[in-house]
């Protein structure tokens, strides 16, 4: 017997309202909880995606589509960079890493990204983690492809499976877009399955450049009204074009920045023909653009925080006049009014602490939820793990907040008159 | 020669206005020794409860002292007299104003945390007041046991620090006659087998017989002639 054993006595003589109150508080910190937390994990996951590139070239409109585009596959880069600019660019500088790529073909709605073999060598598609295959190999023949692991794991495809690519959008055909069509006449071969990268690269397919100019050499002929299979003696300057080029500048720490880049970064965006990007600027750009939703969000879960501590205390009130009897015994038996105060008040904040670790599980299966949910629709991978900094904060929040309600109930029951309340006594 | 201890209770020169104004009780004196039994009969309304809160401690008087076991309950001021409350005056009330959603034991238990009892005797203490009383469903919740087994563990709460007092008022207003009679047997066969004095107040004349001493509120507080 203890004082706690007569606070949980007493929260268990009310049980459905506490237990309501305590699922109502425990709601509203997992709430906030679970926005902080998909908040930090959130950017984290669209750091995963920008590897290991330091620039990103295209002619998309802006940076920050470039990199939407060119590394998250949000949609297809509309505007190609000729061969000769991409001769151009390549010799501009002693690139540590030179990969283009062709985006704008699909399979099943999933983008293809053409490219070269150093996409596998030299191109990490999370900074600090190389590609693993899980199956098979990268790329080396014409017709080969490359499955990402989320592209493996939905269409069910295997080793050795032949697919053809719908040329045109990023949009399936059964997604109605009007331009898509399928090269039924060029069967690619699948030769490696990835290994999950938790980034946006594993919902992709990865063939050869070449491969992919054919296609479009076939379609250039079909226009002409010839009907031919192409082979790369075929190809022409204007066949072989690039939406994208990803760069890498030499750096002794293959984790940082180096110090040219910037420099670099200035001296290519004076080509006004090309589009330059940092990704990992333009997600911090992205994630500062979204930062007042993102702010709105957390205020709306603080303040229905905020209401749920009003439960509390409305709850509490609510109950004053069973709890008024129950005080004037406690009084007869020696308890002092200060007893009585920090009786009611722990009862608060045990409302509030119950309902703080409550909140954190509720979190840790919304989160769990939603990574399972991201990872399967986007390709965003997110650790089903709570941020232990603001599970802390959040759990402190509540039990404060809890306990800051209890203060007008405590005081009510502070001033209880005792006689009165053991009535009928006379 | 033994030095005599103090009386249970000594009630001197006591005086009380209620807040309205329109009544004070007055009462010259009162003495109940050691393990005594006394009888305080009066109509509702004479001030029997309001004599209770004043000898408990609960309500402050006008003029007057209340020593309880020697000590000037008055005196002492804030979680002392609350302290002193719960180690030396136990209460039994009519409507037995037991803990809802504490078992019979815990009800006793409670008491003796309020107390300065050592925490390793309350066990013992609580289940031997009552299996005393003859309660065995002792964790059961208090509002699940019958009216006469919660009357019981009332009184072992009363008892479960060792009062020097206990204070009973109209302990047998909700009872039938045959119970009622029963009721106050189990009190003061409880109170004796502890050594509590006890003082009970009660509207009901019947009672009478059943104490060896008694008394009436009303020719009490008239001998002062302070009735409004």
């Amino acid at each position: 017997m203890s004082d706690l054993t007569i606070v949980l006595r007493s929260l268990s003589v009310r049980r459905f309202s506490t237990g309501l109150v305590v699922l109502l508080v425990a709601l509203s910190a997992g709430l906030l909880l679970a926005i902080l937390s998909l908040r930090s994990a959130g950017e984290r996951a669209f750091e995963r995606g920008t590897g290991n590139a330091h620039l990103l070239v295209s002619k998309d409109g802006s940076p920050l589509a470039s990199v939407l585009n060119g590394l998250f596959y949000a949609n297809p880069p509309k505007a190609p960079i000729a061969y000769a600019q991409l001769a151009q660019l390549r010799g501009s500088f002693p690139w540590a890493m030179f990969v283009p790529t062709a985006i704008g073909d699909s399979y099943r709605g999933f983008p293809v990204v053409a490219t070269t073999g150093e996409f596998f060598t030299a191109f990490q598609p999370v900074l600090g983690e190389p590609w693993v295959f899980a199956e098979g190999r990268a790329f080396e023949r014409n017709f080969e492809v490359v499955l990402g692991a989320s592209v493996a794991r939905e269409t069910g495809l295997r080793m050795g499976a032949q697919l053809v690519m719908t040329h045109g959008s990023g949009k399936s055909r059964e997604g109605g877009d009007e331009h898509a069509h399928v090269h039924e006449e060029y069967s690619f071969t699948v030769v490696g399955i990835l290994a999950p990268t938790g980034s946006p690269h594993d919902r992709a397919l990865f063939s050869d450049l070449e491969s992919s100019w054919m296609l479009h050499a076939h379609d250039r002929f079909e226009r002409e009204g010839t009907h031919k299979t192409v082979t790369p003696s075929d190809l022409v300057e204007g066949d072989r074009v690039v939406t994208g080029v990803l760069l890498r500048l030499p750096s002794r720490d293959p984790l940082s920045a180096p110090p040219a880049l910037v420099s670099q970064y200035d001296r290519m965006r004076r080509d006004g023909s090309i589009t330059v990007a940092i990704p990992s600027n333009e997600v911090q750009r992205l994630f500062a653009i979204v930062k007042s939703i993102d702010v709105l969000f957390v205020a709306m879960a603080a303040a229905t925080l905020v209401s749920s501590a009003c439960a509390i205390l409305l709850s509490m009130i609510n109950s004053m006049s069973e709890r008024r009897r129950q005080v004037a015994i406690l009084r007869v038996l020696g308890a002092s009014p200060a007893r009585i105060f920090w009786l009611v008040l722990t009862e608060s904040t045990v409302i509030g602490l119950a309902g703080a670790a409550l909140g954190v599980a509720v979190c840790a299966v919304v989160l769990f939820a939603a990574t399972q949910w991201l990872l399967s629709a986007h390709g965003i991978m997110i650790a089903p793990q709570l941020d232990a900094r603001s599970a802390v904060l959040v759990a402190m929040g509540t039990t404060l907040l809890a306990g800051i309600a209890g203060i007008v109930p405590s005081a009510l029951a502070y001033r209880t008159p005792v006689s009165r309340n053991l009535r009928p006594i006379g | 020669m033994a030095i005599e201890p103090a009386p249970a209770l000594e009630v001197t020169r006591l005086a009380f206005r209620y807040p309205d104004g329109g009544f004070e009780l007055r009462l010259p004196s009162l003495r109940l020794a050691r393990g005594e039994e006394l009888l305080l009969v009066g109509r509702s309304g004479c001030g029997k409860s309001t004599l209770l809160q004043l000898i408990a401690g609960l309500a402050d008087p006008t003029s007057g002292t209340v020593s309880v076991a020697g000590q000037d309950i008055h005196a002492l001021r804030g979680a002392a007299r609350d302290r002193f409350r719960g180690r030396s005056i136990g209460m039994v009330f009519q409507t037995f104003n037991l803990l809802q959603g504490f078992s019979a034991l815990e009800n006793i238990m409670v008491a003796m945390l309020m107390s300065d009892l050592p925490k390793a005797d309350w066990r013992p203490r609580a289940q031997a007041l009552l299996a005393s009383l003859g309660i065995e469903r002792i964790d059961a919740p208090a509002e699940n046991l019958s009216v006469g087994q919660q009357q019981r563990v009332a009184v072992a709460r009363a008892l479960a620090c060792r009062p020097a007092l206990v204070l009973a008022d109209e302990p047998t207003a909700s009872l039938d006659p045959d119970n009622a009679v029963n009721a106050v047997r189990i009190l003061r066969e409880a109170c004796r087998a502890q050594g509590a004095a006890l003082l009970v107040v009660s509207h009901d004349p019947s009672l009478e017989a059943l104490f060896p001493r008694r008394e009436r509120l009303d020719a009490l507080v008239a001998a002062e002639g302070a009735r409004a």
